[in-house]
């Protein structure tokens, strides 16, 4: 007997609008269409996603990206069996915006509903593209994230460390700006540091000397800042030749972190004896070749199989809540159409507060 | 044959609003006031008072839906809510301004007036006046205008009275092609572009 699941997946956490259609058949999943409405140019002018920017954007582009997905899918409403929405964390009016179009047509169409996670969506994606086992490692590092999780289940994660502060992304897209290179940061800085020397300028490596899988971006930022000044004061502006420097510099500390509690979060994740044991990656600065090149020798150096994603799965999409929505639902997992949009939703919700310890809680 | 149902509902304030139009009549009409929580309170609210009267979602023929202007968050809940519903039930959703909503049954030639907060109000003018499309003026200087121009102000609107007209006016509008509903904002995003001005790069 064919069992099979169809999911209609919506995303709309930050700066991107997407909606997809995932099917599972005799265990094997299919994404059937894969539709990403990006806001880059809308927020271009005030170097950063603006959430009320976004939140517009998402309002009025959700059910058009819906309607894409199932054309290109080629199917109906009738066909679907589910739909998973991303309910947080994330700039709320974005995530309300969604959360309230899933409601509208799961409640149209009769069907059930599935809050997801937005972080799990990219922790379970190895599981969409390459069928990893539970338990494994997962580095989710992008503009708005950066931790390790270990997966062992659709719903559960245990945390190892992450940033206290800015997450990679944002630090590139920082200093992008800081370098007058066009947002987002990463590729751009990336492309730049192709020509310069990593080892020009001595960036602080921050945390490393601490026990631990946390991390920290922010004064790497501004020692990026206070370096670019003072070759500016010298020389009455950035030179090319001194931009590419700091950018190879400041990449290649990034990298550096990145690799180094790698490998304290592969040894801290072998204790559990995992039969196949994987490293996965997502988030959109696992584009970056450098990291990824560090993060590959890594995994190589300690026995561990290293995934990444197709970049297109690494960044936000709506593949990847659908499928976190057809994992969780397996699992018996419902939602009310009182389901709540969750600014701050952290995965692991036993592990003590890195960002946004306040009264409202963890951020992630 | 039944008659059309029309549901409306709005969340462009501190509240959770609905009506439904059998026909001409309306059979049920609901208002909870609310501070937040709009998103979660919304749809079973609406399932509610479709339940009571005995029908579901695939009952309805058109949705009609409140834009604003108002709470930017608020507006976007009851519009996405719509859309969403108008794609699963194959139906049109239509989006009507809280303003027409407030003229439906005002004398003309008047005034709709509401409050925008900072010294502002949204207006708009029916029936003749300087403003006939949606506007965001100082209060002061609206009041002044309407007086000078003889139109009458009519400020505010129940929650009840706006669910009502939404339905009404959106069962008018039905008959002819309209766009997907969309926000009325009248007031722009907060942003300023960055302060930090980048560097002069060097050849």
């Amino acid at each position: 007997m064919t069992r099979s699941l169809t999911f209609l997946g919506l995303e709309s956490s930050c700066d991107d609008t997407a909606a997809a259609i995932v099917r599972l058949r005799d265990d094997t999943p299919e994404i059937l269409s894969s539709v990403v409405a990006g806001q880059t140019e809308l927020h271009a002018p005030y170097g950063g996603v603006v959430p009320e920017i976004a939140a517009r954007a998402h309002a009025e582009k959700l059910d058009l990206c819906v309607e894409e997905a199932l054309s290109q899918a080629g199917i109906g409403i009738e066909d679907l069996d589910g739909i998973a929405v991303t309910a947080g964390p994330g700039l709320i009016g974005g995530v309300m915006s969604g959360v309230m179009c899933a409601k509208g047509i799961a409640a149209g169409a009769g069907l059930p509903l599935v809050g997801v996670n937005h972080l799990a969506g990219h922790a379970l994606t190895p599981r969409l593209t390459d069928a990893l086992a539970y338990p494994y490692l997962m580095l989710l590092v992008s503009g708005g994230h950066c931790q390790f999780l270990i997966a062992h289940g659709p719903e559960e994660f245990t945390r190892l460390g992450g940033t206290i502060d800015d997450a990679p992304g944002e630090a590139f897209d920082k200093a992008a700006k800081l370098m007058a290179l066009p947002q987002p940061g990463g590729p751009a800085v990336e492309a730049e540091a192709r020509s310069g020397d990593p080892k020009a300028f001595a960036f602080p490596r921050p945390l490393l000397d601490r026990p631990g899988c946390d991390m920290s971006f922010s004064g790497l930022k501004t020692a990026l800042l206070r370096a670019r000044d003072q070759v500016v004061a010298e020389h009455g502006g950035l030179p090319r030749a001194v931009r590419a420097d700091l950018c190879a510099s400041f990449q290649q500390a990034v990298a550096d972190v990145l690799v180094e509690k790698s490998r304290r979060a592969l040894t801290d994740y072998l204790t559990h004896a995992p039969a196949h044991p994987a490293f996965a990656v997502a988030g959109g600065v696992a584009a970056n070749s450098a990291i990824r090149a560090g993060l590959e020798t890594v995994s190589r150096e300690m026995g561990v199989e290293f995934r990444a994603p197709p970049l297109r799965l690494c960044t936000d999409n709506a593949a990847m809540i659908a499928w976190a929505g057809i994992e969780r639902f397996r699992l018996g997992a419902r939602d009310g159409m009182n389901l709540m949009a969750r600014p701050r939703w952290p995965l692991d919700q036993s592990a003590a507060p890195l960002l946004g310890s306040g009264k409202k809680g963890a951020k992630a | 044959m039944r008659d059309r149902m029309i549901l409306g509902f709005d969340t462009s304030a501190a509240h959770c609003a609905a009506a439904l139009l059998s026909g001409d009549e309306i059979v049920a009409l609901r208002a909870e006031e609310m501070g937040r929580g709009q998103a979660e309170r919304l749809m079973p609210l609406l399932e509610e008072m479709l339940a009571e009267q005995g029908i579901g979602w695939r009952d309805l023929s058109v949705i009609g839906v409140g834009i604003g202007p108002g709470n930017f968050t608020g507006v976007r809940i009851a519009v996405a809510a719509a859309r969403g519903l108008a794609l699963s039930l194959k139906i049109p959703a239509i989006g009507v301004s809280s303003l027409d909503a407030l003229a439906e049954d005002g004398p003309r030639p008047m005034r709709a007036l509401l409050d925008a907060r900072r010294g502002d109000v949204y207006v708009q003018d029916f029936g003749g006046g300087p403003r006939p499309s949606p506007d965001l003026v100082p209060r002061d200087e609206a009041i002044a205008e309407a007086a000078a121009e003889g139109l009458d102000i009519v400020e505010g609107v129940s929650a009840e009275a706006l669910a009502t007209a939404i339905a009404r006016i959106a069962a008018r509008r039905a008959d002819t092609q309209q766009p997907r509903p969309a926000p009325l904002y009248l007031r722009s995003a907060d942003a300023a572009p960055p302060a930090d001005p980048p560097p002069r790069i060097l050849d």
